[in-house]
């Protein structure tokens, strides 16, 4: 046996060298590619890997309830399936309307509309088909498999109430977040924290492996101070007013003016929380304009002006205003009354509402006086409500007011408010001097947490006491026999407040209207006020239009509502109600007119032509026959303080001359007087 | 001739390495395909590991000799099965590559390389010179050339190509000038480009994507970068048996075939891989080392045929896994699922054993 081996020959041997060099620097290649990949690129890798395989889907969160003062809810968050499609993967519009419409039991033509407008809308690629589908319905779309049509798990916000304070509410957005309301100023608390899941996918974008990182945070429980039942009756009388004097809008707002609570705030026109905004649909009539949409408020920011005399002047409810018989010239325009007095008591003045009077008080208070009051009411700022796009109004500084500006500001022109900031203004009166901001928000509640309760700021003085005593009754004249509001009742309390029908101006032609914007302040009980409601309608006219008549009748239902619902004490007697019914006269006496007017620039002729004419239309029916008209007194041989003492408690206009004692009057004593003639009187010493 | 072959003779230590590979690639498959279904794809490849075995020690009893003197009814037989394959093969993905046999199929072209590894041992023994002439070159170039084409027509460019280590590790071993070489070479790179021209479509794109992967990483380049985010995702001591992100969610194609290397590579990282490349490091130079104690030049290329064709598999399978390769669809030996390619190793195997069994014998 030949136990040797067949042994290569040296070249052989030399070529398997080679060999194995080439083969061993290829392997040297992938070794180094392996050390590269696995030692030194590997966090690339791992998030490279990561990247395709793990996918967080979120978890959304419920959104918060939100609850009116007594627990009931306005809006309501409930899990539902929703059908979701990608308009721009549908290839036959019409046909996936038809399916979907007959599936869904929806319109087919309106959603084949939907979704033809949604392919040009913002967002393209997806389109809310039915957001509470029932699990048979989405088990029979789902089996369609349709790669446009996607079947989610979603919840889907309701509103039991429907149109019942939709402005405070507002609504939530096609993207789940608030779009309006306290649903929108709210979100963040209303949201909650959204949770997510942790999913490995697969290849095909399958869920292999789930498991939840982060659990969802509920949205909290927000309680607002709305009291349902005083804000349905909001709602349905200013419905009533706005329809039935053919006006363009109107708002409502009521309040607590010890705490700022807000009890109720509507608007009209209104909307129903449950319906979405249709294609094309604008905002419009969904803006919360007791918030957002200031407006001059004429006559009832005489308030202020007359709130301003008492506490900076040494001026009285006695002082006498020669009220020019209403056609008052000044900085180089003319001031009208709606009716035309000669001389009235500062209480006059506020009760009959007399633009002359109070531009004659303005004169007195002064422009720094008349600015540091209107700022100091609160004006021009905003009042810090939980709601969007809260406008602050407009209060020109100190500085840009013109001369001409103390012929409007006065009387409630050439200054822009809210309804909300009129409440406020109302508080001031009604509280004792304080200046409450007003809030809509109760408390808000996480879910295991305690409720935090909102805290509004300190309110601040405003008024002294003695001041908001002698303005309430003054007030309170505005709807006794004589002031622009008598009619107003609310039977078991006595009311106060006041009257404004500010025209409204046409900031496009630049003249003031024939429209007004009728308004109303008031509160209840007058001796201990419990509660301020605030009236505007806009686009009033004719004498139908004017404050009393067109707030007024809103302002009772609202008010006798509210006083019932917080079980406020009457203050007024049966029997003094029983005696006021049989005597209506009493009550419903002749209620005056009370137009303001003003321009916020020096007025044109046209615009002073305009004023006359707006003057002499509200004026009808106000001239009184001279036959049965009064009689002059004798003034004759009395001191200046003892003559206007006189004319004022006789309701008579005077003209005096000279000083010392009164030597001659005319007309002479027990002549009939002629309206709208003062009697002239000489003194001499 | 004595007819007993004592077991104890057989190469253990490379067997001892073959099974361990095998044991690697068994649970490897295991892991890999665990909640797909290819799910008994583990169990079966046992059974292929079983079968081989025995194979393996059929013809580590048959005298290669007798083999090598029957050559060109082997070589004529496996033209014919090939031809016979593209005619009744089962078309699988788009190609015929496989014929059935009883219960299961069989791909043919993974036997032709066992054929012709003996045709060019045969061919070279019987050389009268040192060095190889061209008409020897030619001559060799087409009896591989046949079975190549019939297995490029299938298609399947990766396994033909296997067949060309074969070759240029037996001619460089028998004697080739140097002069030769370059002129070899020349010719390659000038038909390389027209030859691109008759891939298929499918090829091209593999090509392509293995250059420019990013180009298309959703479709062309898809298993190249997966492999490579698997394979770096491993790190340096892997991410754990069954615990591989990019195996188990589908992202790395075919983790048990072609891919197994990669799969290994992200569940038992940079270390498991040394562990592996220098257990097939082991077996070729287990190989080698019988090449070298062959008794004849016969056994001596016979060894080396089959130790070219395991590196060259093992190279190009591990290349392409790394990125560093195109994807061509080679399996790594014994590791990957598969009956044929399982089967035709360990055939090998037996050659090898074969030619050890009488190393001490005329």
């Amino acid at each position: 046996m030949d136990n040797t081996p067949f042994r290569p020959s040296g070249k052989s041997i030399e070529r398997l060298l080679i060999t194995g060099l080439i083969l061993f620097g290829w392997a040297l290649i992938a070794v180094l590619r392996l050390i590269d990949l696995q030692v030194f690129a590997h966090d690339k890798y791992v998030r490279a890997a990561e990247e395709q395989q793990d996918k967080r889907r979120l978890i959304e969160p419920v959104r918060g309830p939100i609850l009116d003062r007594n627990g009931e809810y306005l809006a309501i968050s409930s899990p539902s399936l929703i059908a979701v499609v990608n308009p721009l993967r549908i290839t036959n519009m019409a046909a996936a309307a038809d399916l979907l419409g007959t599936i869904l039991g929806l319109d087919v033509q309106k959603l084949d509309q939907d979704l033809e407008a949604a392919v040009h809308s913002r967002h393209p690629g997806y389109f809310v088909v039915e957001s509470r589908v029932t699990e048979e319905k989405a088990a029979e779309l789902r089996a369609l498999n349709l790669d446009w049509l996607d079947i989610r798990q979603g919840s889907v916000r309701s509103y039991p109430n429907h149109q019942l304070a939709a402005h405070v509410v507002g609504n939530v957005g096609g993207d789940g977040r608030g779009a309006a309301g306290i649903e929108a100023r709210l979100n963040k608390d209303l949201a909650g924290k959204p949770g997510y899941l942790r999913v490995k996918v697969d290849v095909r974008g399958q869920a292999y492996d789930s498991e939840v990182a982060v659990p969802p945070v509920a949205g909290k429980t927000v309680a607002l101070t709305i009291d349902s039942e005083i804000q349905h009756t909001a709602e349905e009388a200013l419905e009533e007013s706005v329809v039935k004097n053919h006006a363009d809008h109107g708002s409502v707002v009521a309040m607590d003016p010890n705490t700022g609570e807000v009890f109720a705030l509507a608007n009209y026109p209104t909307y129903d929380l449950e319906e979405h905004l249709h294609a094309g649909e604008k905002q419009h009539g969904r803006e919360d304009l007791a918030v957002v949409s200031p407006f001059e408020p004429g006559s009832v920011f005489k308030v202020v002006t007359i709130s301003a005399a008492l506490e900076t002047t040494n001026l009285t409810p006695m002082s006498l205003f020669d009220c020019s018989n209403g056609s008052f010239p000044q900085y180089g325009r003319v001031i009208h009354d709606a009716e035309r007095h000669g001389t009235l008591t500062l209480a006059d003045v506020l009760a009959k509402s007399s633009n002359i009077g109070a531009v004659r008080i303005g004169m007195v208070v002064g422009m720094a006086n008349m600015y540091e009051y209107v700022r100091r009411f609160g004006f021009g700022q905003k009042t810090g409500i939980e709601l969007p796009a809260e406008a602050r109004g407009m209060v020109r500084p100190l500085k840009r007011w013109t001369p001409n500006s103390m012929g409007s500001v006065p009387m409630g022109h050439e200054i822009s408010v809210t309804s909300l900031q009129l409440a406020q203004l109302g508080s001031v009166i009604a509280n004792g001097g304080f200046l409450v901001h007003p809030h809509i928000v109760a408390w808000k509640q996480a879910p295991g947490a305690p409720k935090e309760y909102t805290r509004p700021a300190r309110p601040l003085p405003v008024l002294k006491p003695e001041t908001v005593m002698t303005m309430r009754a003054l007030m309170r004249r505005v709807v006794q026999p004589g002031g622009t509001a008598s009619r107003l009742h609310v039977i078991g309390y006595s009311l106060a407040g006041k009257t404004g029908t500010a025209q409204i101006f046409d900031f496009a032609h630049h003249v003031y209207t024939h429209k007004y914007n009728a308004s109303f302040m008031g509160m209840a009980p007058s001796t201990n006020p419990r509660i301020v409601v605030v009236v505007t309608i806009s686009g009033t006219t004719g004498e139908a239009g004017f404050g009393a008549s067109a707030a007024g009748p809103v302002f009772e239902a609202v008010m006798s509502t509210a006083l019932r619902r917080l079980n406020v004490p009457r203050d007024v007697p049966d029997e003094i109600e029983t005696l006021l019914a049989k005597n209506p006269k009493t009550v419903a006496a002749k209620e005056t007119d009370d137009t303001s007017l003003a321009s916020l620039n020096p007025p044109t002729e046209e615009e002073m032509k305009e004023a006359s004419a707006a003057d002499s239309d509200a004026d009808t029916g106000s001239v009184h026959a001279a036959a049965d008209g009064p009689k002059a007194p004798n003034l004759v041989g009395k001191t200046v303080k003892d003559v206007m003492e006189e004319a004022a408690s006789n309701g008579i206009e005077v003209e005096l001359y000279g000083s010392g004692l009164s030597r001659v009057q005319s007309p002479p004593p027990g002549a009939a007087l002629v309206p709208g003639q003062p009697v002239q009187v000489r003194f001499a010493h | 001739m004595p007819v007993y072959r004592p077991l104890k003779d057989l190469d253990w230590p490379l067997l001892i390495v073959t099974l361990i590979l095998c044991g690697l690639g068994v649970l490897q498959i295991y892991s890999a395909t665990q909640g797909t279904h290819w799910a008994d794809a583990w169990w079966k490849q046992i059974i292929w590991i079983a079968t081989g075995l025995i194979m393996m020690w059929v013809v580590a009893t048959i005298d290669y000799h007798s083999l090598l003197g029957r050559v060109v009814y082997l070589y004529s037989a496996a033209v014919a099965l090939l031809v016979l394959t593209l005619v009744l093969g089962n078309r699988v993905f788009g190609s015929t590559r496989w014929i059935r046999v009883g219960g299961f199929t069989l791909q043919t072209s993974e036997f032709v390389k066992i054929v012709l590894i003996l045709l060019i041992a045969k061919y070279l023994t019987e050389l009268k010179s040192e060095t190889l002439e061209w008409r020897d070159l030619a001559k060799l170039g087409a009896f591989v050339a046949v079975p190549m084409a019939l297995v490029m027509k299938e298609p399947d460019l990766g396994t033909s190509l296997t067949y060309i280590p074969v070759l240029v590790c037996g001619i460089f071993m028998a004697g080739l000038r140097w002069k030769y070489l370059l002129v070899i070479l020349g010719i390659l790179v000038i038909t390389l480009p027209i030859g691109y021209h008759f891939l298929k479509p499918y090829q091209k794109d593999r090509l392509v994507s293995f250059i420019y992967p990013d180009r298309d990483p959703k479709g062309t380049g898809f298993q190249v970068i997966q492999s490579r985010i698997a394979v770096g995702n491993g790190g340096m001591w892997g991410r754990g048996a069954k615990e591989s992100s990019q195996t188990h969610l589908g992202f790395l194609p075919v983790p048990h075939t072609d891919f197994i290397f990669a799969s290994f590579a992200e569940e038992h990282g940079f270390v498991g891989i040394v562990i592996a490349l220098v257990l097939y490091f082991l077996l070729i130079m287990q190989v080698v080392q019988n090449a070298q104690t062959a008794t004849d030049k016969a056994g001596l290329y016979v060894c080396m045929g089959v130790a070219a064709l395991i590196l060259f598999h093992v190279l190009v399978n591990v290349g392409m896994v790394v990125g560093r390769m195109p994807v061509t669809g080679i399996p790594l030996p014994l590791m990957s699922s598969g009956g044929s390619n399982t089967w035709s190793v360990f055939l090998m195997l037996g050659l090898v054993n074969s030619v050890r069994l009488r190393r001490f014998v005329n």
